[in-house]
């Protein structure tokens, strides 16, 4: 089976032209991609691909498929492929999924009905191309929030004592792995990108909460900013995008409390 | 060529997980002028994918646990090939390493008293890893990646620049090592955003470039892992050592197909999971080999008992050096009594509380659930061996991780003899710690040491590695993907986990036919963000660094570690003192014998002559302080 471009102006490139035999037990889908190429398109478009896919592939398995097989140069990140490193943040059929976790059969149309996957770059950052956004901005806002420990004197000789209840008070927030799902769900940020955003708060939660931690007063004035926590509507588009199950809305809400009874 | 961007750098770093952040976070301190280069995003490193924990001898858990135990576990582990230097300061520096790491502010998970938790691991006499969860690699990332970032702000407020002192390249390819005389001068490299290329002028370079895994077909590494750092210090002069020895992780997934080789933690086993045939046997007990026996239980009962009372029973079989236990696993599964999809059962499941499974083992219970459909609480898991981690790489000078070329330094997985020829599990990260920091220092003294002006980057020199780097475009054969899969099924199949002469002459001639091609791959489109041309290049490193694997393993008559070999089963101990080293010269790559280094008295010492009789030649124990007595 040979794909099918719905825009047949750019040819596809590094193409072998034909896909390996569907595997037994696999199913047609079709993948519907938001390409654009800096160096020809004006505006981005959409390609489809018809291909086969068993129930367990991951999408990214799909694209692997797509750029294996059929075009060379589509272009994603990805890097340990199965959800820690947060390479592959994209817009899976509207939410914000990482593609080496969400599975083909989670997808299927229901009653028999043909599948259709459409695929888009996470939203609210500028897109470099295909599905590769620059994740600048989103990093400067992670690093505008002192993610490090800050401590003034008493360094230990060796290591702190912190209590197993200190530590699990902030176990939540260190799962972040930094895939940008939270902050490009976010409706606030998508208008406003000046808004740190969950993530950012995410991180600087992780510190203000940790019992070694001697910043949480620098942190929290810099997300009393009018870019800071107060920008957050409590939607939980957030929680819902979080892959690690971080309570993201719970955390801002925390951070916000902290805020209003510092004094 | 004018239009070539320049930087100049104190020292150069070349890879950004573990070993290079530690290792440029070393310089920086040290006042060098940093640049950390990687292939991937900031943080998004292979080393996060590491979950067990970090070996450091701490005693925090069990305090008959020192520097001594952890060299001897290391070097049995390594059936005593590993560079004894490098293992003596690895289990001397790695808990200095771990605490430093919890004052950055890394998170662990804590004792009853409030001090850094360790666990057992396979190989390990006491527990040993400091661990959070099953996220540790993660952890120790992100806490290098948030020094870096408070390093940064430091500097600005001492200069008003964050990048005063060090600067990330980040998705930015080296193809060249670029060297003035013997020594080097640079490196090059491109944008992979743009393709445009870029000159780094630098006296010191230090390599963390990670493995080699993608070579191979069932692996649990990540796109990175394409023998970069392995590549561009052969081709420049230095040597790779023990490039034979490649660990098959006993335990990666083996079904759904789309997620086969993803690992399965060695903490599983670590904490409680037994493997199970087939017929529900365990079979392990069977495979512990004579230079093991009297460390580990001989009965169920015995093992189950040791995680109680670890001081009067011995270890389970499970927890075997991660060679022998893969080895098993495949010899079971060749038996026929493997599971559905070609693996063994683990499980933890009868094992363990369901709540205990989900705390303790958290990711598992997740990766399981999300990807298999399995409930790793609930029924057991199938396993298999994966390709996981390189024993082999650049030789370096133990102390300040210099290579044989003035200037070029390597850290962690790129660089070879601290593991001889097997790892244990929660070396790694400790190594990274410790051998990056060395590198990082050795990087900056070389710098310090240098008089005269500074070696420079010849036009000549830019504009050739400009057009090796474009030689893809100009091809007109197949397409590199095409090539890739090729070569993971030739080194999967024929150098894999059991090999054999007569298979490994064969890759050989393959692996000749693959670089014959590969001179003549064609990638369309432009230099944009050109994956295929990514690949084409990337290619080239993978298509070297097999060969060497091939010609080592060929060489290496005997079975050690991550080296089996169906034609000559045994461990020789004629072998224990040959090293093969693998270098370039015109003709192509060359592997020859070299004597190891012999191990220091007091080393020797450490200890018992009965058990160094089951590795050494007797003449070897000659200096052994039982000699006298014997």
């Amino acid at each position: 089976m040979t794909a099918v471009a719905e825009n047949p102006t750019t040819s596809a490139s590094g193409s072998r032209g034909e896909l390996p035999p569907a595997p037994e037990g696999s199913i047609a889908v079709t993948v519907k991609l938001h390409r654009f190429n800096p160096e020809v398109d004006s505006e981005p478009r959409w390609e489809s691909f018809d291909i086969h896919a068993l129930p367990t592939d991951r999408v990214l398995n799909l694209l692997h498929t797509i750029k294996w097989y059929v075009d060379g140069t589509l272009t994603f990140r990805r890097s340990c492929a199965h959800g820690v490193c947060g390479s592959d943040a994209m817009r899976i059929n509207g939410v914000n999924r990482l593609a080496c976790k969400v599975l083909v059969k989670d997808l299927l149309a229901s009653k028999g009905k043909h599948t259709t996957i459409t695929i888009e770059p996470i939203k609210g950052l500028p897109v470099n191309k295909d599905l590769l956004v620059n994740m600048d901005p989103f990093l400067d806002a992670f690093k505008a929030v002192k993610p490090f420990l800050i401590t003034y004197g008493n360094e230990p000789t060796q290591e702190r004592i912190q209590s197993a209840a200190d530590r699990e008070r902030f176990d939540d927030t260190t799962k972040c792995i930094l895939c940008a799902c939270c902050t490009t769900s976010c409706p606030v940020f998508w208008t406003e990108g000046t808004y740190f955003g969950p993530a950012a708060i995410v991180n600087a939660h992780r510190f203000i909460f940790d019992s070694r931690d001697e910043g949480a007063e620098e942190r929290l004035d810099i997300l009393n900013d009018v870019d800071g926590v107060w920008r957050c509507r409590t939607t939980f588009n957030c929680t819902d995008a979080c892959p690690r199950g971080i309570q993201v809305t719970k955390a801002i809400q925390e951070v916000k409390r902290a805020l209003l009874f510092r004094r | 060529m004018t239009e070539i961007e320049r930087h100049n750098y104190d020292v150069v770093v070349i890879g950004a997980g573990g070993a290079g952040l530690r290792a440029a976070i070393e310089a920086r301190e040290q006042g060098k002028r940093t640049a950390i280069i990687c292939k991937s995003l900031f943080g998004k490193a292979h080393t996060v994918m590491a979950e067990g924990g970090i070996a450091a001898a701490m005693g925090n858990v069990n305090s008959g646990d020192n520097w001594q135990v952890h060299f001897r576990d290391t070097m049995r582990g390594g059936k005593f090939l590993n560079n004894w230097r490098m293992a003596e300061l690895h289990a001397k520096e790695a808990p200095e390493r771990v605490w430093e790491l919890e004052t950055y502010g890394a998170l662990f998970d804590r004792t009853k008293d409030g001090r850094i938790s360790q666990r057992n691991f396979g190989g390990h006499e006491y527990p040993r890893l400091a661990h959070v969860g099953d996220r540790t690699g993660l952890e120790l990332i992100r806490t290098l990646q948030q020094k870096i970032v408070s390093l940064q702000q430091e500097d600005y407020k001492a200069t008003g620049d964050y990048e005063a002192n060090i600067k990330v390249f980040q998705e930015l390819t080296i193809t060249e090592l670029v060297k003035a005389g013997d020594r080097i001068a640079g490196a090059f490299g491109y944008w992979r955003e743009s393709g445009r290329f870029v000159v780094f002028e630098t006296p010191a370079v230090v390599l963390a470039t990670g493995g080699i895994g993608k070579s191979f077909k069932v692996t649990s590494n990540s796109w990175e892992y394409t023998g970069d750092g392995h590549a561009l210090a052969l081709r420049a002069g230095a040597a790779l050592i023990n490039m034979e020895f490649i660990q098959f992780h006993p335990t990666g997934m083996v079904w759904p197909p789309s997620v086969k080789g993803i690992l399965v933690t060695e903490s599983v086993r670590g904490d409680g999971g037994v493997l199970r045939n087939s017929e529900g046997k365990r079979f392990m007990f069977e495979y512990i080999p004579d230079v093991f026996k009297e460390k580990y239980a001989t009965t169920e009962e015995e093992g189950d008992r040791w995680y109680t009372d670890p001081d009067n029973n011995r270890r389970p079989p499970e927890l075997l050096p991660r060679d022998e236990v893969a080895r098993s696993i495949n010899s079971e599964v060749k038996a026929g009594r493997g599971t559905p999809h070609g693996g063994v059962f683990l499980d933890v499941s009868t094992r363990l509380p369901a709540e205990e499974i989900k705390r303790r083992l958290p990711s598992m219970h997740h990766q399981f659930k999300e990807l298999a459909d399995v409930d790793i609480t609930a029924e057991p898991m199938e396993v298999g061996p994966t390709c996981h981690y390189v024993m082999g790489g650049i030789e370096v000078d133990p102390d300040t991780g210099q290579s044989a070329v003035p200037g070029l330094f390597a850290a962690g997985e790129c660089s070879g003899g601290m593991h001889g020829s097997n790892r244990l599990g929660g070396n790694s990260l400790s190594d990274l710690l410790v051998f990056g920091r060395r590198a990082g220092l050795g990087a900056a003294g070389y710098v310090d040491s240098l008089t005269g002006p500074r070696p420079l980057v010849t036009e000549a020199q830019v504009s050739q590695a400009s057009k090796d780097a474009l030689a893809p475009f100009e091809g007109s054969g197949e397409n590199p993907y095409t090539i890739h899969t090729e070569l993971q099924q030739v080194m999967n199949d024929l150098v894999g986990i059991i090999r054999t002469g007569e298979e490994m002459k064969l890759a050989l001639k393959k692996l000749d036919e693959l670089r014959q091609r590969a001179n003549h791959i064609a990638v369309e489109g432009h230099r944009q963000f050109n994956p295929g041309w990514h690949l084409a290049i990337d290619l080239r490193n993978m298509l070297w660094i097999s060969e060497c694997v091939a010609r080592a393993a060929l060489e290496r008559t005997e079975s050690r570690g991550g080296h089996t070999r169906d034609d000559f089963p045994g461990m020789d101990a004629g072998w224990r003192s040959t090293l093969l080293v693998c270098t370039t010269s015109d003709e192509g790559i060359d592997v020859r014998r070299q004597d190891q280094i012999p191990l220091r008295a007091d080393l020797l010492d450490l200890f018992e002559k009965d058990e160094l009789g089951k590795y050494f030649v007797s003449e070897e124990l000659s200096a052994h302080r039982a000699e006298g007595t014997a």
